[in-house]
Parts: structure tokens; C-alpha cells; sequence
């Protein structure tokens, strides 16, 4: 299943981090920041990622979490977009630059950069699901002659919560063969641009499925409706991948919680194609 | 064949002792499952080699119910690791039972195979030899038979006793169960020995084609019905001596402390709810069918083997009556297309 195959740096002690330096923070929306890590003597990064893998980011001693990392061509630093949610990312979003956290990863598959070649991409994605797709997007860009046409569809609930603005409004839509298509929930006095949810805007933006490949993230509730969106635009299982998300506490597929069927998400995923995860329970 | 014979066999464990900790299953006041020989205090405690299986397995000697993991340092923007707890020091499980042996044994899958070597797990189980007790006579609720386990000679033991009488019969089985006989070859004895004839087992169980059949039940209401008795307490995750799920914590006293993991239950409703306050498991019957499918379906799929050893703890303890092998016939005999 795994396209590639990045073993964890930390393979010794794959369950203990390491403490790396926050060195920039940049709010990207009222409740998402992105954090910049480097290692702590300055120099590179403890490991290098594929799009679409994670990392556990541990804010010592609060807590641990599964968080997608942005990839980049050479990583000379890690980020991560967060989402305020829960106990250990209020925390985080309480941190200044110089704080020092942990990390450990890559985990995961990442998503099939290679197998996706010559295709047509749409990326489909809605709040923080642009991130993981974000290390999908900016890998075609930078392999732009690999890649065939591509559409980016995002949406969030306002304008203030559209995350990565100046990607979405200013940099992708100036690639070559590229459409970026935004919309969102309500409508607002500050925002001429497209007003709905996502699946809808999807069928009503109709990129064909003639060998296209969707590639989905966001909440779990506009995923159901894009993948029956997709099913009725044409779009086959073995054309739609998505990236999955469950609690997780190791990362490396033994402490049990991310099982669905018999795959660990932490390790076997989180990428999935549409047709294997029909194979599985639905509890994703 | 070596015998140690029961005479001998506190001088025995006196011995292995000196040089590694070892487990041995007693009733210790009101507990019963595997503690220390250490702790072993005549009068008060009672060894339990020939119960079948005490209460508590021992998989805490490999899998310890909480378990250090690394310090943390902690002062403003500051933080440290100085140290990590993997624990090497020499352990011996010693008459564990067929069943509780290939608990273990699918716990070294778990932790040691899939592209991950738990180091923490790796440092207690390299260290950790098992010597076995072979059962001669099933209780009434073993059904390890049906469960790919040979309780008269369990695979990963380093040693198998077989109770002869007035000793065991002392078969060696690895280079760790060479090197537990070296300590204490004075004891043993060469001799024959009579072996019991092996008794059958009383409950029957058939497993066979319950994966496969599984793969299609998931939606199937007999989850509505069997998991109605159900409180998710949790009690049948914690006897068992398979069931491997963990939670990773962290204990501090100041700016000081340590990160450690604990078992955890795939019974509880936080076991897998997201920090968004998402669960794909939310409701009881979804924690109650995944208990069962991952010890039935899942594990053999991903393993080859199931994660149910047919040690029957959990149908002891279970308070509400819910029972496993019930569950094998309900899937059994479960109409596909009902």
C-alpha cells in the first residue's frame, strides 16, 4: 500500500522524541497557526517527510498528537498547520517562538506522488483537510511537468477561517493549468466569492473524471458528501484517495486505538484510496 | 529425562532467583495471578502451580500494567529528555500455561514485527524467559485447543514442565531455557518419569472459518443483541493475556517527571474519542464489536493467528455474563443475509 517507504530517524526509540526549537509561528487563521521547527543547535531537521505523512508534535509534558506535516522540496525546516481543539493544541497555541517541543515521525505512507504521474489532479479539501493536501499541491507545483491539469477546490466556514490565503489567492492560481476554485458556508458582507458547501460547489465546478484523480481531506461529514458527489460525477474508487484521521497515541501501529479492520491508520495509512477503504469497516 | 522433583522446587526457585526476577503464579491475600518469588511469604501466600489459570496473566512481566518511559525536564521554554526507562534486567515467567504463553508470544508480534521494534517492550521481553507448565487436564472454561494453542506443548516456551507426580519433568526447549537450567542443574535429576495421560478438553469450541465468516458481519445485529448485557468495564481487557492496547501519560512534580504508558481498553468511550470530540467508536455496542472482531477477525487477518488464546479469564470475570465462546457459536450459526 505505501508508496514509499521513510522509516522513522528515531527507529531505535521509536516512542521517545526529539526536542527540536520552535523558530517562527504564523497565524493562519483565528484558531489555526503554523508552527516552524528546526533542530536545536539550528542546523536541518530530525527527519525529512513525504507529502502526506505526520508526526507525533509532543508539547512536553501537556500531551502528544498525530499532526500532518508540511512537506517541502528540501526540508530545511518543519511545519506544522494546528487546529485549537483539544487540551494539548490550546496549549500549543499558547507557545512563543523559542519554546522547545518534541517530535517524532514520519509516520505513515503519504500519499502516492508517483502512482498520481500524467494524471489530472482535483483536490478537494475543506478547513484544516487543506494541509495534508497542501504537501500534495506544493509537490505537483514543484514537479509541475509531471501533473496534468489541476483544480483546487477549498472551502471553510467564513472568509477569516480560509487557511493558507495567500497560496489559495495569490500563488496557485498563477501556476500554469491550474483553477483554484473557494467557496464558503454563509454569505458575508467582505466576500464576493462563491457562497455554499463544498460537494456542491464540487458538481457545480464539475471537474471531469477523465482520468482524474481526487484527492480529498476535511470533515469527515463533507467527505461522505464529496465522495458521493464524485461517485456521481464518474469518478471511480480507484480514482478518489483520501487521508484519514483517528486519536493516536504511538504512531507505530501498537497501542491499538486507530484500527479500523484489521490496518493501523498511524502506519498502514493515512492515505487510502477510495477502494480499499470500501474493504474495511465503515468507521472511517 | 531431567525431573525436578516437588521437594526441590522452593531450592529452585531460590536459585533462579539469585539472578533474575521471577514470576510465579500464588494467591497473594485476595489477589490471585503472577508476583514475585521475592515476595513470596510462606504461610501467608500460596504458590498456584497447579491452578490452571490465576486471575492476572502474566503479561505485566513483558507488558507492565504502567511503565516509565522517559524523564522530562521542564522550565519555560526548556525542555529535556535525559533519559529513557527501557528495563532489561533478567525475568522468568515461571508454570505459565499454554494459553498465557501465547499471549506473549502475539504480543512479540505486535511489538516487535510490522516495521517497528518497541524498544521498551524489546529490553523487558529479550530478557525474559519463559518456563511453561503443560496442562494434562482442561478446566471448564479452557478452550486454548480451539484457539491455535498446544497447551502440552506451547510454541515460545523456553521450558515446559510436565508435572509427573512428585516432580516435573524439566524439557528444555531454546538457548534461554538452556541457560535457566544451567542455574540450577544441581537440582535436577536424571531419571524416568511417569507423564499424565492427557485428559479431553470439556468445552467445544470451533473457530474454524469464524475469521472469514466475520469479514462479512460487521453490520449484522447480533452486535445489537450480544452487546446488551454489556457495561464496557473493562474487566475482560485486563485479565486477558493478549490484549495489548496502551495509553501513553505523563506524571510530573514541578518542572520534573517522566512520560510512561499504561494499559488501556478498547471498553472505554476515551479509548479512541478525538481531541474534536469525534469517536468512531462512541457508542458501546461499536466498542463491543471491536473488542471482538479484533480478537476474532482482525488480528488473524493481520497475524495469522487469532488474539483470543482460550484462556477463559474473561468468562470468569465477565459480571454481566457476556462470554466469547457464545459469541464464536452465535457467529457460527448467525444466518449471513439476516
Amino acid at each position: 500500500m505505501p508508496d514509499q517507504d521513510n522509516k522513522c530517524t528515531c527507529s531505535e526509540q521509536p516512542l521517545v522524541p526529539i526536542i527540536v526549537e520552535v523558530i517562527d509561528i504564523i497565524d493562519r487563521t483565528p484558531d489555526i497557526k503554523s508552527f516552524f521547527v528546526k533542530n536545536i543547535d539550528g542546523n536541518g531537521v530530525p527527519f525529512q517527510v513525504v507529502p502526506g505523512q505526520c508526526a507525533m508534535v509532543s508539547l512536553l509534558p501537556v500531551g502528544e498528537a498525530m499532526i500532518s506535516c508540511t512537506w517541502q522540496k528540501e526540508q530545511e525546516y518543519l511545519e506544522f498547520a494546528i487546529k485549537r481543539v483539544g487540551l494539548m493544541t490550546d496549549e500549543l497555541h499558547q507557545i512563543e517562538v523559542g519554546q522547545k517541543i518534541g517530535v517524532r515521525g514520519p509516520y505513515g505512507n503519504g500519499f502516492p506522488v508517483d502512482a498520481c504521474k500524467g494524471r489530472d489532479m482535483v483536490f478537494i479539501a475543506g478547513g484544516i483537510g487543506l494541509a495534508p493536501l497542501r504537501s500534495f499541491i506544493k509537490y505537483c507545483f514543484k514537479h509541475r511537468a509531471d501533473y496534468g491539469k489541476i483544480t483546487i477546490l477549498y472551502g471553510s466556514r467564513s472568509k477569516a477561517d480560509l487557511c493558507f490565503k495567500e497560496e489559495l489567492f495569490d500563488l496557485w492560481p498563477k501556476e500554469p493549468n491550474t483553477e483554484v476554485f473557494v467557496t464558503i458556508d454563509n454569505a458575508e458582507a467582505e466576500w464576493d466569492g462563491h457562497v455554499g458547501f463544498v460537494p456542491s460547489y464540487l458538481e457545480e465546478v464539475n471537474p471531469s473524471s477523465n482520468g482524474a484523480i481526487a484527492v480529498v481531506c476535511g470533515p469527515p461529514i463533507m467527505i461522505k458528501f464529496v465522495l458521493k458527489s464524485l461517485e456521481k460525477m464518474g469518478y471511480n474508487d480507484d480514482q478518489v484517495i483520501t487521508t484519514l484521521e483517528m486519536r493516536m497515541k504511538c504512531g507505530i501501529g501498537k497501542c491499538g486505538r486507530c484500527n479500523i479492520g484489521s490496518e493501523f491508520i498511524c502506519l498502514d495509512g493515512p492515505v487510502y484510496y477510495l477502494k480499499q477503504l470500501r474493504d474495511l469497516p465503515p468507521e472511517w | 529425562m531431567k525431573v525436578l522433583s516437588k521437594a526441590k522446587l522452593e531450592a529452585a526457585l531460590n536459585k533462579l532467583n539469585d539472578q533474575n526476577e521471577v514470576f510465579v503464579p500464588m494467591q497473594k491475600g485476595p489477589q490471585s495471578g503472577y508476583f514475585t518469588w521475592k515476595s513470596f511469604e510462606n504461610g501467608q501466600d500460596e504458590l498456584m502451580l497447579d491452578a490452571l489459570n490465576v486471575y492476572q496473566s502474566p503479561k505485566n512481566v513483558v507488558l507492565p500494567q504502567t511503565e516509565k518511559m522517559y524523564s522530562i525536564k521542564s522550565q519555560g521554554v526548556e525542555v529535556n529528555i535525559d533519559k529513557t526507562y527501557e528495563d532489561a534486567h533478567p525475568t522468568i515467567i515461571f508454570g505459565a500455561r499454554g494459553c498465557d504463553v501465547k499471549g506473549i508470544i502475539a504480543m512479540d508480534d505486535v511489538f516487535l514485527t510490522r516495521g517497528y521494534e518497541d524498544s521498551f517492550y524489546k529490553a523487558r521481553r529479550s530478557a525474559n524467559t519463559i518456563i511453561a507448565n503443560a496442562c494434562y487436564e482442561p478446566g471448564a472454561n479452557c478452550f486454548c485447543n480451539a484457539m491455535d494453542v498446544n497447551s502440552l506443548d506451547p510454541i515460545g516456551a523456553d521450558v515446559i514442565l510436565r508435572d509427573a507426580g512428585d516432580g516435573y519433568v524439566w524439557e528444555v526447549k531454546s538457548a534461554k531455557g538452556e541457560a535457566v537450567t544451567a542455574l540450577i542443574a544441581e537440582l535436577l535429576e536424571e531419571k524416568e518419569a511417569k507423564l499424565p495421560e492427557a485428559k479431553p478438553f470439556t468445552k467445544k469450541v470451533d473457530y474454524t472459518g469464524v475469521a472469514a465468516k466475520l469479514k462479512g458481519m460487521f453490520e449484522h445485529p447480533l452486535w445489537d443483541k450480544l452487546s446488551e448485557p454489556c457495561i464496557n468495564c473493562g474487566m475482560c481487557t485486563y485479565v486477558c493475556p493478549s490484549c495489548y492496547c496502551f495509553d501513553i501519560q505523563v506524571k510530573m512534580w514541578g518542572d520534573q517527571g517522566y512520560r510512561f504508558r499504561a494499559w488501556d481498553s478498547c471498553m472505554f468511550e476515551e479509548y479512541s474519542r478525538e481531541a474534536g470530540g469525534g469517536n468512531p467508536r462512541g457508542a458501546s455496542k461499536e466498542r463491543f464489536r471491536q473488542r471482538f472482531l479484533h480478537k476474532l477477525e482482525f488480528f488473524q487477518e493481520r497475524y495469522g493467528t487469532p488474539l483470543c488464546t482460550g484462556c477463559g479469564r474473561c468468562i470468569i470475570v465477565c459480571p454481566t455474563d457476556v462470554n466469547i465462546v457464545r459469541i464464536i457459536d452465535a457467529v457460527k450459526e448467525a444466518e449471513i443475509n439476516a
